[in-house]
This record gives C-alpha cells, structure tokens and sequence, in this order.
C-alpha cells in the first residue's frame, strides 16, 4: 500500500514537471518601449551641484523562462543620443567628442551573460546579473544587482487593449561604474567631474502571444 | 556740468536696476544654485509595470549664472560713472 502511494506521488510529480515544461519556455521579451516609460537615470557628482540626467532611448531583447530564471540572457541597448540633462550646454559637451562621442559610438550596449545568486522575493527574483557593459566603444565586464518581476498576461493591460495577449518582464538595476575605466576623459577634470557614474536603470519588456 | 552729473546718476540707478533685477528673478525662481536649466524633470508611475518614469519639461530655471551677470554687469555701470569726465565748460574758451 505504502509502494503503491509512493509511485502514485512520484508519478504525479513527474506529470507536474512535464506540464510545467510545456507550459514554461523561454520568452523573449522585447524592450522596445513605444510609450517612453523604459528609462536611464545618471548621476555624477560635481562641485557646484551633481549633474543628473536621463535617457529614454532603449531596445534589445531578454529571454527569461520563469521556471528557470538562470538560464535569463539578453542585450539591451541605449541610443547615445538620447541622453539628455537639462542645461543644453552641458548636453552638447556630454555628447561631443570630448566625453561620449556620440557620432563615432551611437550605442551603449549591455550584454548579459549569467544570472546568479538568484532568490525569489514575493513576485520578484532579486540576482546579480553578470555580463558585458560597452561605453565609447570600450567593453568591460560587469555585475550588478537586478530585480526581475515577471507580469504574465498584463500586456493588454498596458496597452490599453485586453486583446493583446502576452506577458511583461519588468528589470531594475543600479550601479556605479567609472569613467576612466571606459576611456572618458580617463584621470582628466577629476576636481569638476567625479570619477564614479551612478546608474539606475528601469524597463520593462514585452511577450507577446499569439 | 548739469548733464554729466545727470549720465553719472543715470549709470548708478542702471547698475542698481539691474542687480536688484538679477537678483530677484534668480530668487523668485527658487534660487537655484546651480547652473541654468532650460528643462525640468517630474517622476510619474507607470501603474502597470510600477516603473517610476522622468518626464522632462521645457522650463527655465536661472541658475547662478543670473545673479552673477547681473553683479558683474552693475559693477560695470557703477564702476563707469566713477570714471572722471572731461569738464566741456572748462575746456571752452
């Protein structure tokens, strides 16, 4: 009797595990945001006052399977240009050739490679993504802490049209890194520009299903 | 000697005009001391995704460039009427 139960559970489990196969591929979610939302913010400080500024001009796509958020790889990319503070002058000098050369490196790219150190939170999954980040033509490598917070069926809901099926994943990210390591202006204008960039990056991506 | 102690007046109620008036726009909007922004920036939620986004404004913010200019500019003007004019009527024959 007791063999009997045992098989019947392992038998149930090994049907759950299908099921959740069949039903949890990875997705890939595009980070394409027609309404603007998608976001970096950038802060450095400078004596007179920290300069702070935004960008909007995100793509790139993630593959994230919610039964396996490890396996989560992708490639977000920033449109140079699009940053943008709000003293015009400081602006054109951000974009020259002098700090970001926009004209010769349009892109910031960040590549992920690996997810690690992954631990559920209530809807979200707080890891430490691993990969590639590309400034001024300069790749480095580089972890941050993320938060991943996987919306299924919400995309009708954000388009404002319930017969869009799909899912949204919802990626949060801050961290630091230094100029001089991705060539800008490296040891240069220490005493006006601090060293140290913050970045805060908040998007989110959508699945669409057919 | 009337007209000159006239354009000496005039130069020192400008350079006071103009301090007072750089001043108090610098002041009116928010004393900022920072440099000039011609755009400003709120945050609104996304309520689906939860995403706290910027949405920036056109919006002139006078930075301390303004009370400077002004300073520097009424400085100017005051210094000028401090400057000895030639005395046309002890000139004349």
């Amino acid at each position: 009797m007791k063999n009997q139960i045992l098989t019947s559970v392992r038998f149930l489990s090994v049907l759950a595990a299908s099921a959740g196969f069949a039903v949890a591929a990875p997705l890939a979610f595009d980070f394409k945001d027609p309404k603007g939302v998608n976001n970096v913010q950038f802060k450095l400080d400078a004596p007179l006052e920290s300069i702070t500024g935004t960008a909007t001009g995100i793509s790139g796509t993630v593959t994230f399977d919610p039964a396996a958020p490890a396996a989560t790889s992708g490639r977000i990319v920033l449109d140079a240009a699009s940053l943008t503070v709000g003293n015009p002058l400081m602006g054109e000098h951000l974009r020259s050739d002098q700090w970001l050369d926009v004209a010769r490196h349009p892109t910031i790219v960040f590549e992920a490679v690996a997810l690690q150190n992954i631990r559920p939170q209530g809807a979200q999954i707080l890891a430490d993504v691993t990969g590639r980040l590309t400034v001024k033509g300069v790749t480095r490598d580089l972890t941050a802490p993320v938060t991943l917070t996987y919306l299924a069926d919400k995309l009708g809901a954000r388009v404002n049209d319930p017969k869009v099926k799909g899912d949204l994943l919802v990626l949060r990210t801050n961290f630091v890194i230094n100029r001089s390591d991705f060539g800008i202006k490296a040891g240069q204008v220490t005493d006006k520009v601090a060293e140290s960039i913050e970045l805060s990056l908040s998007i989110a991506g959508a699945a669409p299903r057919s | 000697m009337k007209t000159t102690a006239r354009f000496t007046r005039g130069l020192r109620i400008a350079a006071l005009v103009l301090f007072v008036a750089g001043i108090g726009l610098w002041a009116a909007a928010g004393a900022h001391v920072g440099w000039t922004q011609t755009s400003t920036v709120t945050l609104q939620r996304d309520e689906i995704t939860g995403i706290d986004f910027p949405v920036r404004r056109a919006a002139l913010v006078p930075g301390v460039e303004f009370p400077l200019a002004a300073t520097l500019a009424a400085a100017a003007l005051a210094g000028l009427s401090l400057l000895p004019r030639p005395n046309r009527a002890a000139a004349l024959p």
